[in-house]
């Protein structure tokens, strides 16, 4: 399977762990723990993801090539060798947009039926 | 601060870590192994900054249930990868040893988790030591004289005095002079947050859960035992509570025999007004009826109230003597050192063992649990494997496939 072949559309829905890995990784390349660490503060601690489930997702994101593991490092003298990084590919990319698009519709239909606040405009400008 | 323990708890975390590792498949554990560790060491770092040993238990928590989920995922994973040889194995027992098969290996996965789990929180539990002061208390006998020794009056029987012991004990009186004598306030800042000293009312409230109290039975034995990471410390704190509690029931005792001095002092002086006056009566009736300072006995019939009042003021008199040594015979007491109502029959030493966790008694109950949910869940999963394989025996003698 080459990267030009897959429909981003095929792969929704994602699981939360898989989006939220994504999510971290749009914000630039990290380590594990880092995407840990990221997946918690912007869930406000509601998923703590253990190292099973982490590199559980990783080798699978890594089989689909949504994501790629990099060689560079930010800044090596100060960080671990030993540390794998990862980022998103574009392919990746195309899917996680396209996952918080879909997100953003279905907060649009939950606002249109009064089940959320907010205005609608805000709902419609999507990710 | 005890930076070995620190260290000696994080490696022993993150070794139990990597050896279960083996739940997962080989490849899955060659590529992703050593990754998962190292974020592992990353969690056991932050997780004891935040709360030391609470913290790495609140992180086994999360991480073990993680660690089952994503190791069965990755084995079935594994399987199908290797599905042709698996179907071949598979054929070879279903269908009637599979629900066996099943029970074996759900009672064994079950039971290795819950027997890993209690013993990894077992050993992550902070070990403490206990030491024991026994103290014999008498309850404080009261008199007229306000509180004289024990043993000059009889013992009344307080069925609510060990009750009543044990609430001084704990109470503030007691325990806010030890926390100021050993300087807890100070200490267990640096030690549990962070080096801010505690608030004495904090302070209290840990060192009361720290404190157990004991009676010996149909005795007035007591037992005071402390627990702390630090077994020197358990017994200097045992002790000093027990030097404490022994301070306040003197302090008690001196109090009370105070006041009885005191009473008997203002007894004293207003009989001596009263004697007096009773003198100056009785010099008025000598007067009046013209009686001798030589005569003994009465002369006539009329001066009999002179003598019956001389007699009433001679026993005043004697009373009165009496009265002053007492009231000297008590100072005397007050000043001669006492053990006064509590008895120290031992010290406490420091302890040469852990006491918690019970490291045995944790294991086994692990084992018996573990053995219980094990069964339960290999049953479960044994009868829906038969269940599932009669169903598909009979959709197969349907369809004749």
């Amino acid at each position: 399977m080459t990267t030009n072949q897959i429909d981003p559309e095929k792969l929704l829905p994602l699981t939360p762990a898989v989006f939220h890995v994504l999510l971290a990784l749009a914000g630039g390349e990290r380590h594990g723990y880092a995407i840990m660490q990221e997946v918690a503060e912007s869930t406000e601690c509601r998923i703590k993801m253990g190292p099973g489930t982490l590199y559980g997702t990783i080798k699978r994101l890594l089989e689909v090539r949504l994501i790629e593991e990099s060689d560079e490092r930010p800044d090596p003298g100060l960080d671990d060798e030993r540390r794998r990084y990862y980022r998103l590919t574009g392919v990746g990319e195309q899917v996680v947009k396209a996952e918080a698009r879909r997100y953003a519709g279905i907060v649009k239909l939950a606002r249109g039926k009064r089940l959320l606040g907010g205005s609608l405009q805000a709902a419609s400008t999507g990710v | 601060m005890s930076l070995p323990i620190d260290n000696k708890t994080l490696l022993r975390s993150q070794k139990t870590y990597k050896w279960l590792l083996v739940a997962y498949p080989k490849s899955h554990r060659e590529e992703y192994g050593p990754a998962m560790s190292q974020v592992f060491r990353d969690q056991c770092r932050d997780a004891w900054r935040e709360a030391r040993h609470w913290g790495l238990i609140r992180l086994w928590l999360r991480v073990l249930p993680d660690l089952i989920q994503s190791s069965i995922v990755e084995r079935f994973s594994a399987l199908n990868e290797r599905k042709s040889m698996f179907d071949k194995m598979a054929a070879l027992f279903r269908p009637r040893l599979a629900p066996l098969f099943t029970f074996l290996a759900v009672f064994v996965t079950v039971l290795v988790l819950v027997l890993t789990a209690s013993v990894v929180i077992t050993f992550l539990l902070p070990e403490s030591y206990a030491s024991t002061a026994r103290l014999k208390v008498e309850p404080e006998q009261e008199n007229l004289f306000g509180g004289a020794s024990p043993s000059e009056t009889a013992p009344t029987y307080d069925p609510y005095f060990i009750q009543t012991t044990f609430e001084i004990i704990q109470d503030p009186i007691v325990l806010s002079k030890v926390i100021n004598q050993l300087n807890l306030n100070g200490d267990w800042g640096k030690r549990y947050n962070g080096g801010v000293p505690l608030d004495t009312a904090t302070t209290m409230k840990m060192l009361k859960q720290r404190l157990s109290l004991d009676t010996i039975r149909n005795t007035r034995l007591i037992e005071i035992t402390v627990y702390s990471e630090d077994k020197n410390e358990a017994a200097q704190i045992a002790n000093a509570i027990v030097q404490s509690y022994r301070d306040y029931r003197v302090q008690v005792h001196n109090e009370a025999t105070a006041r009885g001095i005191q009473m008997l002092q203002n007894q004293y002086q207003q009989d001596e007004t009263s004697i007096r006056q009773a003198q100056a009566d009785l010099e008025s009736l000598r007067q009046q009826f013209k009686i001798g300072s030589g005569m003994t006995d009465p002369q006539s019939p009329q001066a009999q109230p002179y003598w019956d009042k001389k007699r009433e003021l001679e026993q005043r008199l004697e009373f009165h003597k009496l009265l002053a040594t007492k009231i000297e015979a008590e100072k005397i007491d007050v000043q001669i050192p006492t053990l006064g109502p509590v008895e120290v029959v031992r010290l406490a030493q420091p302890g040469n063992w852990p006491v918690r966790p019970n490291k045995p008694l944790n294991i086994t109950l692990g084992a018996i649990v573990g053995i219980f949910l094990a069964s339960v869940a290999g049953a479960i999963s044994a009868l829906i494997a038969f269940l599932v394989g009669e169903r598909n025996r009979n959709t197969t003698a349907a369809t004749g496939r």
